[in-house]
């Protein structure tokens, strides 16, 4: 059971992550098949998975209804949007539009999905104005550095906010805040991803080769 | 006092939205048209590149983007399209989010009435199928891109369209542009940009924009266009105002309205103090 | 006497009058010069699959300005034109290789051609002719037509640094892990994110509320996705030993279906397989913002005592972090996106940057593997910092002392190719 359960799994991942890093380096037509015959395959998976994850969720979605959970009517609604959207869908031939007409499945994405996803983006909008209120205290003197940083970028990123500058300081003949923002935007700011985006590739080069080498099983659960 | 200032640092955020709702709705009702003057460099290395094409040349635009991120992309989107056939150069548009798809039919409807009337769909631009699992999309277009679009997302076959005449690969491509909200610009970069050795640009929303830096500095991106005043700005060089900067406007009162809101809740913070 | 004496005058005038007479020589035109294509040569392009050949000749005086080179190529019948160029372009510096696998510094034009994209039944391994031709005006040369066949190589001897940079990294790698278990245990620093969890972890269970946890919005493949199942499954753990409710909402399958195991494995691991439940992992949607707006729903709803956002996350990060700020959950988040991380910084009460994430893993556990593995990240990190300031150190060297050699060297180490 240790083999099948333990060293197989170990030995794919193994003999998988070891190709792969090969076909970077190895320059044949073997190898591009060998990636295009794996992105096939992941294809595949990803597509059964996909019907794993509709089934868990209309099995923990028709649980709730049967037993009358608190919010079980919300899950009905699971139901509804999915029979809104996956019969036009057949019905049409997955289609949006037949020459200049909207077909069933066009119209909901249209009218239905495009403004429920709009709506949900733009409560972004709303939600940083209340936390910028409720949470930017300049408390310290780096969150005074970083309010006069944001300060100068909000400002120089509208023109509204360039107009104001300008109306200020724009008799002192001094920097454009345009010029400000862009070299806040280019240098401190570059600065400061290039050292996380650096720690973050370190960290997944040594993450990929915990997994090739099989010191990290968490994704097969530990013996 | 105190309690005033006490009642003002914690006031519903109900109001602080109502606030805002207002400012928003009246630069649309009413628009306040502020003039565009900074454009930003990195949007007009786009602009340049494009410009820089000859007729017939070739460009990969992939739309990644959703309903939700369609206020500040769609109009990026556009004005490239605009752009690009109006330089006569060949589009390619493709898409990696199934939920890019009904935006991807607008701009293909658009481009018949009001964006190129003159261009004809399978001479000058094609428009390619939603398609699954975006590394192994972006890997297979630096070798064959035949291979996972054998069909054009009406059916037709690919490989005989005039459109697609001398293309193989990405390699036969003058520019690859991702239009996003998430992080696959980073992958089309990685896999297609630095791999193939394919000049590419994008376009991202405006929260995202800074991460892309490093890459227009090392050259891996031509150009970026960034959020909705990115889009307004790509407009006024194309000389096409469209929504970009139309929602300036709004985007402005805005900004002035969050500075507005932490001065004074940091005035008051420190008033409390004193007291 | 007389006879001579006029004969000898006869023949004077006449030599006198044919040197006045005589036609002076035409001016020399300029004629442009001739290039001597003979040394062309057509060979396989090395480094590469095989679908490309590599022809090249030596720049010659007649590479002047409005000459031009035509590169025809035959695959048995008609000579087909791949290219036309500029005499004074397509040389060996213009090849996008490095020092060791490519002389820049010879005279030679060089033409790489992808036969694919010239002959719709190419194979690899057929042979082709190629030729190349000069013209300047009037003015035209021709190279013999030589045969060449593409093969797929081997090695892309171009990539040698980096497979280096592997190469050193893999044994700094199986030296810390054979090390690992030799010393007592390896310092790392507190990071307040992860001690909160049993503080997170216990006032769910005095308040008898649930806790969330979501791994994001990554695929599995994405490594802040595995780095947050490790983080779940000693999450899941503490759930287990307190029993205390756990669910974990999901934006991929694949995902849920191995968090599915950990957290079995972790029940199972604290002897509390009774208390486990299949749908403590669940699957939302794979929209993002669907996912988001159900989630908020869940958990405005229930109220969590704990909400854990750990793992890929984007727009969406926001509206889940205010949501739970809300319901005055507390908060422990962590992602590699540092444009999310603002907003995770104002709504959590504890936030992982980056590779705190990655360090998690062997941060909860204590494994002594895991913990090992730390020691790589910090020398990856210790060999960038000192190649930025050695390679920076040398660029201003070679550009001050006009050492162009040591700037292309330094440059083209540090180049992926």
């Amino acid at each position: 059971m240790t083999l099948i359960k333990k060293h197989i799994p170990l030995a794919i991942c193994f003999i998988v992550g070891i190709l792969t890093l090969s076909s970077y380096y190895v320059p044949t037509q073997a190898s591009e098949k060998y990636v295009e015959t794996m992105n096939k395959w992941e294809n595949i998976v990803a597509g059964f998975a996909f019907l794993l994850g509709l089934f868990s969720l209309f099995f923990s979605h028709t649980r709730k209804i049967t037993r009358k959970a608190d919010g079980w009517g919300y899950s009905l609604f699971v139901f509804v949007g999915f029979l809104a959207m996956v019969v036009p869908a057949i019905v049409s031939n997955g289609k949006q539009m037949v020459g200049a007409d909207l077909t069933g499945l066009g119209w909901g994405y249209r009218f239905l999905f495009n403004a429920l996803s709009g709506t949900m983006f733009s409560v972004l909008a709303f939600y940083i104005v209340s936390t910028a209120y409720r949470a930017f205290r300049i408390k310290s003197l780096q969150a005074g550095v970083l309010f006069a940083a944001a300060l100068v970028l909000m400002l120089a990123k509208v023109p509204l906010g360039q107009m104001i500058w300008e109306s200020l300081f724009g008799w002192t003949g001094g920097w454009d805040i345009a010029q400000i923002g862009q070299w806040l935007m280019d240098v401190p700011a570059v600065a400061g991803k290039r050292g996380i985006m650096m720690g973050l590739a370190i960290g997944g080069i040594v993450t990929a080769l915990k997994i090739i080498f099989g010191i990290e099983r968490q994704y097969m659960g530990k013996d | 006092m105190k309690n005033i200032i006490e009642k003002i640092l914690k006031i519903d955020r109900r109001l602080i939205f109502l606030a805002l709702t207002i400012l928003l709705v009246f630069p649309i009702v009413r628009p306040l048209g502020l003039p565009n003057k900074n454009i930003g460099n990195e949007v007009k290395a786009l602009y340049e590149k494009i410009e820089s094409l000859p007729a017939g040349s070739f460009i990969m635009l992939s739309l990644d983007y959703d309903p939700a991120t369609r206020p500040e992309l769609h109009p990026q989107a556009v004005a490239v399209v605009k752009h690009a056939l109006r330089k006569d150069l060949r589009v390619m548009i493709l898409t990696l989010n199934a939920g890019a798809t009904g935006l991807i039919d607008e701009i293909g409807e658009r481009i018949p009435k009001d964006i190129a009337p003159a261009k004809k769909y399978g001479t000058d631009y094609v428009i390619l199928p939603y398609q699954p699992n975006p590394v192994a999309i972006m890997t297979q277009m630096g070798m064959d891109l035949y291979q996972i679009y054998d069909k054009d997302r009406d059916g037709a076959p690919l490989r005989e369209m005039p459109v697609m005449k001398g293309i193989r690969n990405v390699k036969d491509m003058q520019l690859g542009m991702c239009i996003t909200g998430t992080a696959l610009l980073d992958y089309w970069v990685a896999y297609t940009g630095d791999k193939f050795k394919m000049p590419f640009a994008g376009g991202t929303t405006a929260v995202s924009q800074i991460g892309y830096a490093p890459y227009l500095q090392t050259g891996q991106l031509k150009g970026l266009i960034g959020g909705m005043k990115g889009a307004a700005d790509y407009e006024l060089l194309i000389n096409a105002k469209e929504k970009g900067t139309a929602g300036l406007d709004a985007l402005s009162l805005a900004h002035i309205m969050v500075i507005g809101l932490i001065v004074v809740a940091n005035i008051m913070m420190f008033w409390l103090k004193y007291l | 006497m007389l006879n001579k004496r006029l004969n000898l005058t006869i023949f004077a005038v006449l030599f006198a009058a044919s040197a006045v007479c005589a036609a002076t020589p035409a001016p020399v035109k300029n004629v442009p010069p001739v290039p001597d294509l003979s040394g062309f040569q057509a060979k396989d392009m090395p480094y590469d699959k095989g679908e490309a050949v590599l022809l090249t000749w030596p720049v010659t005086p007649a590479d002047v300005p409005g000459a031009v080179y035509q590169v025809y190529a035959s695959a048995g019948k008609d000579w087909v034109k791949v290219d036309e160029f500029p005499a004074e372009k397509k040389l060996a510096a213009d090849v996008e290789l490095p020092f060791w696998a490519w002389d820049r510094h010879a005279a030679l034009h060089v033409v790489q051609l992808e036969l694919p994209g010239f002959f719709n039944d190419f194979k690899i391994g057929d042979e082709y002719r190629f030729k190349v031709k000069y013209v300047n005006g009037k003015t035209t040369a021709e190279s013999p037509e030589l045969p060449a066949a593409p093969k797929p190589n081997i090695f892309n001897l171009a990539r040698l640094n980096n497979l280096l940079l592997l190469i050193v990294t893999t044994i700094v790698f199986f030296w810390t892990v054979s090390h690992a278990k030799r010393k007592g245990g390896l310092f790392i620093r507190r990071i307040a994110g992860l001690d909160a969890i049993d503080e997170a972890v216990g006032r769910a269970t005095e308040m008898g509320r649930p806790i969330f946890y979501s791994t994001g919005i990554g695929a599995m493949s994405s490594v802040p996705t595995i780095a947050s199942t490790s983080i779940l499954a000693e999450v899941a753990k503490k759930v287990a030993e307190h029993d205390t409710q756990l669910k974990v909402p999901h934006f991929d399958p694949i995902v849920m279906t191995v968090s599915k195991e950990i957290v079995k494995q972790a029940y199972a691991e604290v002897n509390r397989l009774d208390s486990y439940r299949d749908d403590i992992n669940f699957f939302v949607s794979q929209d993002q913002f669907s996912f988001a707006a159900s989630v908020d729903g869940m958990i405005h709803r229930e109220k969590p005592a704990a909400c854990f956002f750990i793992g890929h996350f984007m727009a969406e990060s926001l509206l889940l972090a205010e949501v739970g700020a809300t319901t005055g959950a507390i908060q422990i988040a962590g992602t590699e996106q540092e444009s999310q991380l603002p907003f995770f910084f104002t709504s959590c009460d504890y936030t992982l940057i980056g590779e705190e994430l990655y360090a998690a893993g062997a941060y909860l556990s204590k494994e002594p593997m895991l913990q090992s593995t730390l020691k790589v990240q910090d020398f990856g990190k210790a060999f960038v910092m000192v190649s930025i300031v050695a390679g920076s150190a040398l660029l201003l060297a070679g550009t001050w002392f006009k050492m162009d050699v040591l700037v292309t060297v330094v440059k083209h180490l540090f180049k992926a190719y």
